[in-house]
């Protein structure tokens, strides 16, 4: 009585034997598989990445309340208790009119001597409010600004919209093309892997119908070429993984040593261990829906 | 075990290739397919291992009907026949033993008796010594005999030979016909296509002769 062991074992040893035996092709599938992987690989990581940069930033949103000049205590009490009546502030300072030129002579260092000279002092007093990073999305932070503008005493509502715009709209932007991007890359993938098995089959059509001959079912030579479309998309993840490894950390070290005074190369992480498996999965996906296509070249008995 | 009754095919009707064949072989027989080129002897023998499905009548083999059986049950009866190829049909990267192992292995046979069972093949068609050699590195009649191990290693009801001797040179094609009788004298039942009139003088026994696609007459050469 033949035990599952004996059916198995001709199924992986016909895999080990077509991957040995035909080095080339495999090389060519897994190194194509590899590149398209590495795009995958690297347009995630800008995703996530430029995800966790503006998610920080955002925690970090400040809007500032100028205040008119010679307003008084009561005024300004007022206007602090309406800003901390708003859901989205979670936290408020008041930088008074000194306070605020000890920090500009602050900014300015030495170059600071000239603003001894001026007769009085010409910045004005102002809220710095820290808005909620949970709710703080582009169109609250502008809808807060006309509200706040509408007081009275309020001169000016400065939020950094300019800058908040873009980066938001640059996030939405790698989202979505992002996403059609990697839906293309995927879907070329799949062919490619379709292709390069059906390659295989081709070179090996003499093979295949030996074995039909001697008795093999659909599934005994369909297996075989199945794990090894598995074989590809994990090789090939895997290889793409390493280098998407080697080039963030180049990346990060380059950002490092740049730009510094950002601060961001500290906040850019490679995948957690969920998304690196989750991406290994996907190449061996990408491999069985390559082989899925390819084996109805199979079916011939 | 072989009935063929009223079988016609054509590859591109109305041209019919093999025009209402009917015959029968008995366990244990014998038999030559010959006839002219292009008279039908290869889509025939196609026909009887249910490579090919015929436009109409019926192929019953050890009580199977090949039109009606699907995939699987034309698996499982590959599995108790055995084929012969002039071309070898051996798989080039494999090793001697590794194509015959692997006829036992697709039938699931346990890995232990694998081993056992190539050796004593081999031995039957007398090239033990090449086990790990590959087909390439063999001559025609060696790849032959590796053919017909393969052929004979799960112990076949009957065995398909086409034009088994068809590359061979006449000392070796006597001597893979006498393995053959011998293989037939032990209960084996052989289809073998062949053109070889010499052959059939030879090793006389049971021919169905085709011409241009019909059946024209069986007969003992003797």
């Amino acid at each position: 009585m033949p035990r599952i062991y004996d059916h198995v074992y001709p199924v992986f040893k016909l895999t080990a034997n077509n991957i040995r035996r035909h080095p080339v092709i495999n090389l060519i599938s897994i190194m194509i598989i590899s590149i398209a992987m590495l795009m995958l690989a690297l347009y995630f990581l800008a995703y996530i990445n430029t995800d966790r940069v503006v998610s920080t930033w955002r925690s970090d949103l400040k809007v500032a309340v100028y205040l008119e000049d010679d307003l008084s205590p009561e005024s300004i009490a007022l206007l602090k208790s309406f800003c901390l009546d708003l859901d989205e502030v979670v936290q408020l300072d008041y930088i008074s009119k000194d306070e605020a030129l000890s920090r500009f002579q602050v900014i300015l260092g030495k170059d600071s001597g000239f603003l001894d000279d001026l007769p009085e002092n010409p910045l004005p007093a102002s809220l710095e409010l820290l808005l909620d990073a949970e709710v703080a999305d582009i169109s609250t932070v502008e809808r807060l600004a006309r509200q706040l503008q509408r007081q009275s005493g309020v001169d000016e509502v400065v939020y950094g919209s300019y800058w908040l715009r873009q980066l938001f709209s640059l996030l939405r932007m790698v989202k979505y093309f992002g996403f059609i991007f990697a839906s293309f890359l995927s879907v070329v993938t799949v062919f490619v892997v379709a292709s390069t098995i059906r390659l295989s089959l081709f070179a090996r059509r003499e093979t295949i119908r030996v074995l039909y001959l001697v008795g093999a079912t659909r599934r005994f030579v369909v297996m075989p070429y199945l794990f090894e479309g598995i074989f590809q998309g994990a090789v090939a993840s895997s290889i793409a993984l390493a280098l998407s490894y080697v080039g963030f950390r180049y990346f990060k070290f380059w950002l490092q040593e740049q730009v510094p005074e950002w601060s961001i190369a500290p906040m850019l992480q490679f995948f957690s261990l969920s998304s690196f498996l989750t991406f290994l999965l996907l190449g061996i996906l990408l491999g069985v829906a390559g082989f899925l296509i390819s084996s109805r070249w199979l079916s011939r008995d | 075990m072989i009935r063929v009754s009223n079988l016609s095919k054509s590859y591109n009707y109305p041209n019919l290739v093999l025009k209402d064949i009917s015959f029968w072989v008995k366990r244990g027989e014998f038999v030559y397919l010959s006839g002219p080129s292009g008279a039908g002897k290869t889509t025939l023998f196609r026909l009887l291992f249910a490579d090919l499905k015929p436009d109409s009548g019926q192929i019953v083999i050890d009580g199977l009907d090949l039109a009606r059986a699907n995939t699987y049950r034309i698996a499982m009866l590959r599995r108790q026949l055995g084929f012969v190829f002039q071309d070898y049909k051996l798989i080039p990267n494999y090793t001697v033993f590794d194509n015959i192992a692997l006829a036992l292995e697709i039938s699931g046979t346990p890995r232990r008796y694998i081993q056992k069972k190539v050796w004593r093949v081999l031995k039957v068609v007398g090239i033990e010594r090449q086990i790990e050699r590959l087909p390439p590195q063999l001559s025609g009649g060696e790849q032959q005999r590796v053919a017909i191990a393969r052929a004979l290693v799960n112990n076949p009801k009957i065995i398909f030979a086409d034009e088994p001797t068809g590359n061979l040179d006449a000392e070796i094609a006597n001597e893979i016909m006498q393995i053959l009788h011998s293989i037939n004298a032990r209960g084996t039942t052989i289809v073998m296509v062949t053109h070889n009139r010499a052959l059939l003088q030879k090793f006389k026994r049971k021919v169905f002769y085709l011409n241009r696609g019909s059946l024209q007459a069986y007969d003992w050469l003797n």
